[in-house]
């Protein structure tokens, strides 16, 4: 305790006595710019929450909409009432949950096998899969690998093919393998078999590791369109973030407008964009610090 | 002699089976993704060979390797094809300029929130500016599009005010910055993140010997900071260097409308896209040439890598090879 005062203390004196450490000119150029760049990227999200609760009779007759006299929510429930949305936040949903942890259990076991002790051929097999990270088959070779699997207008082609994540993998095995070996010998002392070490010691130890992994995965769910996109034709089939493509790209077709005298359809899209990211912009701010510790472990280890 | 070497087989053979016997476990874990790998990564590279094949889907990748190789011809016609050439100058300009800009800004805004010292206000700004990175590029290029396209609101009030509409989204140059931008706007917060929390270890003794030696701000960052987020600068930028070949299919085919815009798709085509484009969608090349042509881009891709890791372990850093 004592300790820490005396060190303390002359740093602060020479805060005070050093020109550069005072508030000045600098720290001001530093707020301003950052709080620029920061409205740049609240603004367009501001404007479109604006414009979808915006009537269609204020839109039609303002020329840039900052502030709305009167509110409708009209466009929201057009869009919640609106069938393909609750189809694709349905399919969105199922990879969410139940590709997230399928993702999740491949990802960590092969991560807790590469951090334990050496096995034959481990060495073999980590470099089998680095090398997957600098060189691929592309497109063509994979969409008839797909195709030949007969995954095509299925779902597990969204889940499937996305067992195993290299970078989160890796993540994963470095957490482990920062962790003390003792505790494996202490709990083999104790008589714990090798999926009690597993289960009941380094899984539970790696708890903020499991949670920044499974939120990667979890966003990269909540985002997926791309193996939809090649592979389903089904409307059925698509994701939150394909009937969000068809809104802004043709959006007569996907959501009619029920009533074009009191909805605009720009305010129809942006009420589907906010359907879409209303759950990002309620959790972001407090797991922020998982997403942020991933990246740090994984590039300053990786 | 001879001994000696049996009684090591025996003993090597011995070692192997008690570290099977051991490592069960383990290795019954690592099955699974030997499997995985070994069909979602491994056959696909097998694959490849479609490139040099008159692919026929009834005759399957083996069945077109053993009866219809051609060699190279698929990739002469790739050459000669007339967007080709357009794709490749497309994503070497736009892939290295993605490098170099997404280093830059993601630099400054570490260095900006490095030098704050407004405790609140730069954990707020933080949150803000990390939180586009994990928006999908399908709702990043709609609010683009709602706000600067041609009918997007701020066309709208340049309109109302006696002005022309932007015209972002129809102009091939104007769209290519848009492009850069929209890049900076989703990514600088998150990329910065890893250069901030090098800078929180560079070890404070340093500053305050500088402080001691009357150093301002400016000479500090020039002379403690950014040498020492030197090593992980070179690091980040030889793995970003891989991918400059893929220049961000996801952020193009969204910013195009699916590659609907005809009108600026000229300017930014990129092979990733291209080979989709021909293959699947409009479906003007064949199997066997847009693999061709993907496989032109991951060996270029592969040789960046290497060349660049070469370069920097000749210069003395540390390479990820």
């Amino acid at each position: 305790m004592s300790k820490i005062k005396i060190s303390k203390l002359p740093l602060a004196r020479r805060e005070k006595v050093s020109p550069s450490n005072r508030f000045g000119g600098f720290d001001v150029f530093c707020f301003i710019i950052l709080l620029v760049f920061a409205l740049l990227i609240i603004f367009p999200f501001y404007y479109l929450f604006i414009v979808s609760i915006t009537p269609q009779e204020i839109y039609a007759n303002n020329s840039f909409i900052l502030w709305t006299p009167e509110i409708s929510f009209d466009a929201y429930k057009t869009v919640f009432t609106e069938k393909s949305i609750w189809n694709g936040f349905g399919i969105t949903c199922i990879l969410l949950f139940g590709g997230t942890l399928y993702q999740m259990f491949f990802t960590v076991i092969t991560g807790y096998a590469l951090s334990r002790q050496k096995w034959v051929g481990k060495n073999f097999v980590m470099n089998m899969i680095l090398v997957t990270m600098f060189f691929g088959g592309g497109l063509i070779p994979y969409y008839v690998l797909i195709k030949s699997l007969n995954m095509t207008d299925t779902i597990w082609v969204m889940i499937i093919p996305g067992a195993i994540d290299t970078f989160n993998m890796l993540l994963m095995r470095n957490y482990f393998a920062s962790l003390p070996k003792e505790l494996e010998e202490s709990a083999k002392i104790d008589g714990a078999n090798d999926i009690q070490i597993f289960a009941r010691i380094f899984l539970p130890l790696s708890l903020p590791m499991l949670a920044t992994v499974g939120l990667f995965f979890a966003v990269g769910n909540w985002n997926s369109w791309y193996n939809g996109m090649l592979f389903n034709t089904k409307e059925s089939l698509k994701t939150l973030q394909q009937v969000l493509q068809d809104v802004i790209y043709t959006p007569a077709s996907t959501i009619p407008n029920p009533n074009p005298t009191r909805i605009n359809t720009e305010s129809l899209k942006m009420a589907a964009i906010f359907f879409t990211i209303i759950p990002m912009m309620l959790f972001y701010p407090f797991l922020q610090r998982f997403f942020v510790k991933g990246i740090v472990v994984g590039a300053i280890k990786g | 002699m001879e001994k000696v070497l049996i009684k090591k087989k025996q003993s090597l053979g011995y070692s192997i089976k008690r570290n099977l016997n051991a490592s069960k476990f383990l290795i019954m874990m690592i099955i699974p993704a030997i499997v995985y790998y070994v069909i979602f990564c491994y056959i696909p590279m097998y694959g490849v060979l479609i490139a040099f094949t008159k692919y026929s889907p009834r005759l399957g990748i083996t069945g077109s390797i053993a009866n219809n190789w051609i060699g190279f011809e698929n990739f002469a016609t790739v050459f000669k094809l007339p967007g080709f050439w357009q794709a490749f100058t497309n994503t070497l300009l736009i892939g290295s300029v993605k490098v170099i800009i997404s280093f830059l800004s993601a630099v400054i805004v570490a260095l900006l929130i490095n030098e704050l010292r407004m405790r609140v206000f730069k954990k707020t700004v933080q949150i803000v500016v990390t939180f586009p990175h994990f928006l999908s590029w399908v709702v990043v290029a709609s609010l683009f599009m709602l706000l600067l396209g041609e009918n997007g609101g701020i066309s709208k009030a340049i309109v109302a005010s006696g002005g022309d509409p932007l015209t972002f989204f129809s102009d091939g140059k104007k769209f290519l910055a848009l492009i850069f931008s929209s890049d900076i706007w989703k990514e600088a917060g998150w990329s910065s993140i890893i250069y901030i929390a090098t800078m929180a270890g560079i070890s404070s003794d340093l500053y305050e010997a500088a402080n001691i030696d009357g150093a301002s701000r400016l000479q500090k960052i020039w002379h403690i900071t950014l040498p020492g987020i030197r090593p992980t600068a070179i690091l980040l930028l030889i793995m970003s260097v891989g991918g400059v070949l893929s220049a961000g299919f996801d952020q193009i085919y969204n910013m195009t409308s699916q590659l609907r815009n005809a009108t600026v798709l000229g300017s930014v085509q990129i092979i990733d896209t291209l080979v989709y484009q021909g293959s699947l969608g409009t479906g003007a090349m064949t199997f066997g040439e847009s693999t061709a042509l993907g496989l032109f881009k991951s060996v270029i891709g592969f040789a960046l890598v290497i060349t660049t890791d070469r370069i920097a372990k000749l210069c003395g850093e540390r390479g990820i090879i």
